[in-house]
């Protein structure tokens, strides 16, 4: 096995095609001149598994684990009691074409293991965003995900034009499945129709990476996904929050003050796993999942019905050294199991096995580092 | 910022159903300031998935202990109340912005709706530490909810209001500003929103009322104004009020825990507060 030489940029770790194709295959370590021969033979050691993941269209990630937009800021406000540079990718607020206030609070709640939000999309606008925080991430190792809201396909579009081209900014995550604003984006989630209407128009108009968020508040989640893939997305993250209510017993209203909210944390696991397992089957491209991952345990688990990455959101509030933990988690557990790369676990719970990947492995390179 | 754990020296209730508890945490006790608040991680880790924040409520440097002094309120809060000296809880601090001393200030007059003390406890502290001389005004629904004053540094002044004149003056802690309202350089509150509301409306009043001139009012008109919410225009304001709302991460990343600013921008509890000048707040919105 020999690395490409063509078209790379020192700092990325491309998937090579044989390991990802096929993985029952003896996997190769992607690195293998930072591998003693020693351990070639047997015994793997965690730092020697390869956890990169190619999310299409030359967004390679060092390692599968994003932490999810609206739970992570614009990467900057936890500053140095976490490690960014250690993360996949950090997808940020949803931003839109122009400010938004958001909704009005209380906006958040707990509820029995998880959380209640309705942040609204707060957000400085596409413009706000470019000029605060772009100019930052572009010095960043870590890759940052725009993720954009939006009420019409104007507004998406709007947005991602502005986006396109801007130093830092690595990939787009379509928001078109937030359940917090009045008429916005979640109308575009649960009509296949719409779904891919929203994609296509978005993709014709960017170069970059580009992710679609689901939403599991919808009949059949697989037609989505599959008019999403179809409308030209790289990849595919599920799951959004479910719309819930939680009430105020004492003040006999309900608590929220946009009374709708989004269900996060460990009660919409089995929800998100499912919605996985479901996307998994139908769609080629790179699955995301998210919902109520805590825990190195609980990522393994949407690897294995189909997820070639996850995403942490609502556990980064009990503990934000969760992502790097999992991190570390998973090269333990690869190396403690013969996985040369995490990849090799992607579907091996699937009804069909392992996921091939269709896909052929991004070229592109990484055109958003500085 | 700090992510660690700390140990519980003591747990006592002060009061039916509030707790006081002592925890060593030197990083904490060392950086925090009066105003300032912990998040804490409740020790059931399954079901509870936010953390709580809690004031600081006094910092020991030398010995390295913080308090916090909290009301039994739900789960979490009965979880941390449960809590046995030895055992460790995780606290990520110190948050938020801190009281704006002005370094001239004399008097200062400190409001503390029920609970609120806990937001203010620890600037008397600094105060009395400084040589400020300090008025407690605190209300209270009846005497049986009055903070004990055996908890307080001996040369705070310390008035006691409560709602069905049990003790004290019969009525809103409010109704007592007036009267201090001439004496204090600064005053300070934390509680019901409606109370500081009320306080707010005291406070944009007073200075043309009593005809004062502000603490070096004259000086800083000359050049250009400090802009709103910086440290400087809490300084200058008459009040500066500690606020409260539901909170998610406590660090400004979820937007959760926002106010209405003055000027139609939502304010961050966690980031901009919990501390804001009264003016900085719209205080008719109603959010």
């Amino acid at each position: 096995m020999r690395r490409t030489p063509a078209k790379r940029r020192p700092t990325v770790r491309r998937i090579k095609p044989a390991i990802v194709s096929d993985p029952s295959r003896a996997p190769a370590p992607a690195r293998i001149e930072s591998v003693p021969s020693s351990r070639l033979a047997g015994f793997r050691s965690a730092a020697a598994v390869d956890l990169s993941v190619d999310l299409g269209r030359g967004l390679v990630l060092e390692n599968p684990v994003l932490v999810a937009s609206g739970t992570f800021g614009y990467g900057v406000e936890y500053g140095d009691v976490v490690d960014v540079q250690a993360l996949g990718a950090i997808c940020c607020k949803g931003t839109t074409l122009r400010p938004r206030i958001g909704n009005q609070p209380p906006r958040v709640t707990e509820t029995p293991a998880g959380m209640l939000n309705s942040i609204g999309l707060q957000n400085p606008g596409v413009d706000g965003v470019i000029e605060k925080y772009a100019p930052l991430w572009a010095t960043w190792r870590v890759p940052v995900i725009v993720n954009v809201a939006g009420e019409s396909i104007e507004d998406y579009v709007g947005v991602v034009r502005k986006l396109e081209g801007v130093p830092g900014i690595a990939g787009i995550e379509l928001n078109i499945s937030c359940p917090n604003v009045g008429k916005g984006g979640l109308q575009f989630a649960v009509d296949a129709e719409a779904a891919h209407a929203v994609t296509a128009a978005v993709r014709a108009e960017t170069a970059l990476p580009l992710m679609v968020k689901l939403s599991p508040n919808v009949a059949d989640v697989r037609a989505i996904a599959r008019a999403i893939e179809e409308g030209g997305a790289d990849s595919i993250s599920a799951i959004n929050t479910l719309s819930g209510i939680a009430v105020d017993l004492h003040a006999r209203r309900p608590l929220l003050g946009n009374v709708y909210g989004g269900v996060s944390g460990p009660a919409i696991k089995p929800i998100a796993l499912r919605v996985v397992y479901e996307v998994a089957q139908v769609v080629d491209i790179p699955v995301v999942g998210i919902g109520g991952i805590g825990s190195t345990e609980d990522a393994l688990e949407f690897f294995l019905v189909g997820a070639s990455a996850v995403q942490v959101g609502t556990a980064i509030f009990a503990d934000p050294t969760v992502p790097a933990r999992i991190v570390e988690g998973l090269a333990r557990y690869c190396a403690e199991h013969g996985h040369g790369a995490v990849s090799e676990l992607v579907g091996l719970a699937l009804p069909k096995g392992p996921r091939a990947r269709a896909v052929p492995p991004s070229v592109k390179g990484v055109e958003y580092r500085p | 910022m700090h992510l660690l754990s700390a140990e519980l020296v003591e747990s006592r209730e002060i009061l039916p159903g509030q707790h006081l508890q002592t925890y060593l945490a030197p990083d904490l006790a060392l950086g925090a300031k009066a105003g300032q608040f912990v998040h804490m991680r409740t020790p059931d880790y399954s079901g509870l998935v936010l953390r709580r924040p809690f004031s600081v409520n006094t910092a020991d440097r030398e010995r390295g202990l913080i308090t916090i002094h909290f009301r039994i309120t739900g789960k979490g809060s009965e979880w941390i109340a449960r809590s046995r000296p030895g055992e460790r809880l995780e606290m990520l601090g110190p948050l938020g912005r801190p009281f704006e001393v002005d370094p001239r200030s004399r008097h200062m007059l400190l409001v503390a709706g029920g609970l609120g003390i806990a937001g203010l406890r620890m600037l008397a502290d600094e105060a009395v530490e400084k040589g400020r001389r300090v008025v407690l005004l605190f209300g209270a629904a009846r005497a049986a909810e009055v903070y004990p004053s055996a908890l307080l540094p001996d040369e705070v002044e310390y008035v006691v209001a409560s709602d069905d004149g049990s003790v004290g003056h019969h009525g809103f802690v409010t109704d007592l500003v007036a009267e201090y309202e001439a004496w204090a350089d600064q005053a300070f509150a934390c509680g019901p929103f409606a109370m500081l509301k009320a306080l707010a409306g005291q406070a944009a009043g007073r200075d043309a009322r009593l005809g004062v001139a502000r603490l070096g009012g004259k000086r800083r008109t000359r050049g250009r104004a400090p802009a709103l919410g910086s440290p400087l225009a809490r300084r200058r304001a008459f009040l500066q009020v500690s606020m409260e709302q539901h909170m998610g991460c406590a660090v400004g990343a979820c937007l959760g825990c926002v106010v209405m600013g003055a000027r139609g921008a939502p304010q961050r509890v966690c980031r901009e507060g919990p501390v804001f000048a009264s003016d900085e707040i719209d205080w008719e919105i109603g959010w």
